[in-house]
């Protein structure tokens, strides 16, 4: 893994794509994704020195932009783009399938708690023990928060009632 | 391994290779569809998020802005050495008249703390409490730790502090919010007045740097500083070199863990 400070150009073509696509799980906004990414870049840039462990620049770039995510909703709830409806961009790299729709609603309907994990795991492939660093919490709440994540979207996306494991 | 806990831990992670779990899919006639269903499911997320790409020119776009943005840092540093040279010159030329003498750095010091508060003024507006997991880590990127209660916090944040990243707090207060840095390495050998229009406070000698207590005109600020510095243990210095004004400076990057 590159260090910020040595390779920064490089990290950023490298990661700014799932970044990108991390931030608009998050957001579901074009425009907000983008300006997340950025500052979380420049946060990063500027905080360079900061970064002991050059091994952890990916995870530490993901913790900052979903802090810069929070603090963003703190400070004024942007308009959140329906994930119904085609974004204010061009369609290019955008799945308009009827089933990419769907799902991207039942995610966006997922809570914040459950949602992020489930980002973390599947656009980064952090490992639950990674996850429960960058999100302060234990192994086993990761899990827990995992499985409901992806229990709540089953029942979003299917009209037919499943035999779960959790009753 | 039941029928409960596969599809529990099938749902925390859909393509895990645990013998166990596939030993129990191969084996269970009811199991087995429901795998494949979720995997199914799986698939058609990754392929949903997977789907989005970012915006052409992004990435270019990202690293001009860091290349502004150190350009930017370094105009600004030489626009403090420059006010700092000003300052210098009114303050040796009031000598005579005053007696007294101007710290080049101290005022330069004040002065970056005034213009780091009025830069990032849009975090004097955050209202919702920062979490204490978020305050530990902030110190813990500096081997400090906290040792006491600083109180309610509604931003934390590592910052850059003239050549040094220190750590940036705003705490509410009477008069409005009050900004705080810790400022490792940023020594000083007496408190600093900090004041502007809109701001006073001071800067506080500490043995790891100094602390900057800064809030709206009008606000008491009597003890917070040290109240504050009390409630952060930072580690020990082990490096003390001098700079070319005698002032003492501690090379950050030496800090050591006790």
């Amino acid at each position: 893994m590159a260090t910020l400070r040595t390779d920064f150009d490089t990290l950023v073509k490298a990661l700014s794509p799932e970044l990108y696509r991390y931030a608009m799980g998050l957001c579901h906004n074009p425009a907000t994704a983008e300006d997340l990414v950025q500052e979380t870049f420049l946060r990063g840039w500027r905080s360079r020195d900061d970064l002991r462990d050059t091994k952890a620049a990916r995870a530490w770039l993901y913790t900052i932009l979903r802090n810069e995510h929070a603090r963003l909703y703190e400070r004024q709830r942007p308009e959140v783009q329906d994930p119904f409806e085609l974004p204010d961009v061009p369609v290019h790299g955008y799945d308009t399938s009827p089933e990419a729709f769907v799902m991207r609603r039942a995610l966006a309907r997922l809570g914040g708690d459950y949602r992020d994990p489930l980002l973390l795991q599947v656009v980064g492939g952090f490992s639950c023990k990674e996850i429960g660093q960058m999100l302060d919490l234990n192994t086993n709440t990761v899990l827990t928060r995992l499985f409901r994540a992806r229990k709540a979207l089953r029942e979003q996306l299917s009209d037919q009632p499943q035999l779960e494991a959790n009753r | 391994m039941n029928c409960l806990d596969f599809r529990r831990q099938l749902l925390t992670d859909p393509f895990c290779k645990d013998t166990e779990l596939l030993a129990h899919e191969a084996d269970c006639p009811s199991c087995a569809p429901f795998a494949r269903d979720v995997r199914a499911q799986e698939i058609r997320l990754r392929n949903a998020l997977q789907a989005i790409s970012p915006p052409d020119g992004m990435a270019e776009r990202i690293q001009l802005a860091a290349r502004f943005d150190q350009r930017s840092t370094v105009q600004r540093r030489w626009w403090y050495s420059a006010a700092a040279a000003v300052l210098m010159t009114i303050g040796v030329s009031m000598v005579s008249l005053f007696t007294t003498s101007i710290d080049r750095g101290n005022v330069a010091l004040a002065q970056s703390v005034i213009n780091h508060i009025e830069d990032e003024s849009n975090h004097l507006h955050e209202a919702q409490p920062v979490s204490a997991g978020r305050m530990n880590r902030v110190f813990e990127r500096f081997g400090a730790e906290l040792a006491g209660n600083i109180g309610t916090v509604n931003f934390a944040a590592e910052c850059l502090m003239r050549d040094r990243t220190g750590v940036h707090l705003v705490l509410p207060g009477k008069m409005g919010p009050i900004t705080v840095f810790f400022m490792p390495g940023e020594m000083t050998a007496s408190t600093l007045a900090v004041n502007s229009a809109r701001f006073n406070g001071q800067i506080l000698p500490t043995s790891w740097g100094s602390i900057a207590v800064v809030g709206e005109a009008g606000e008491s600020l009597d003890g917070l500083g040290e109240r504050l510095a009390a409630a952060v243990r930072w580690p020990r210095t082990d490096t003390v070199e001098l700079d070319l004004l005698g002032r003492g400076t501690l090379i950050a990057a030496r800090l050591t863990q006790p």
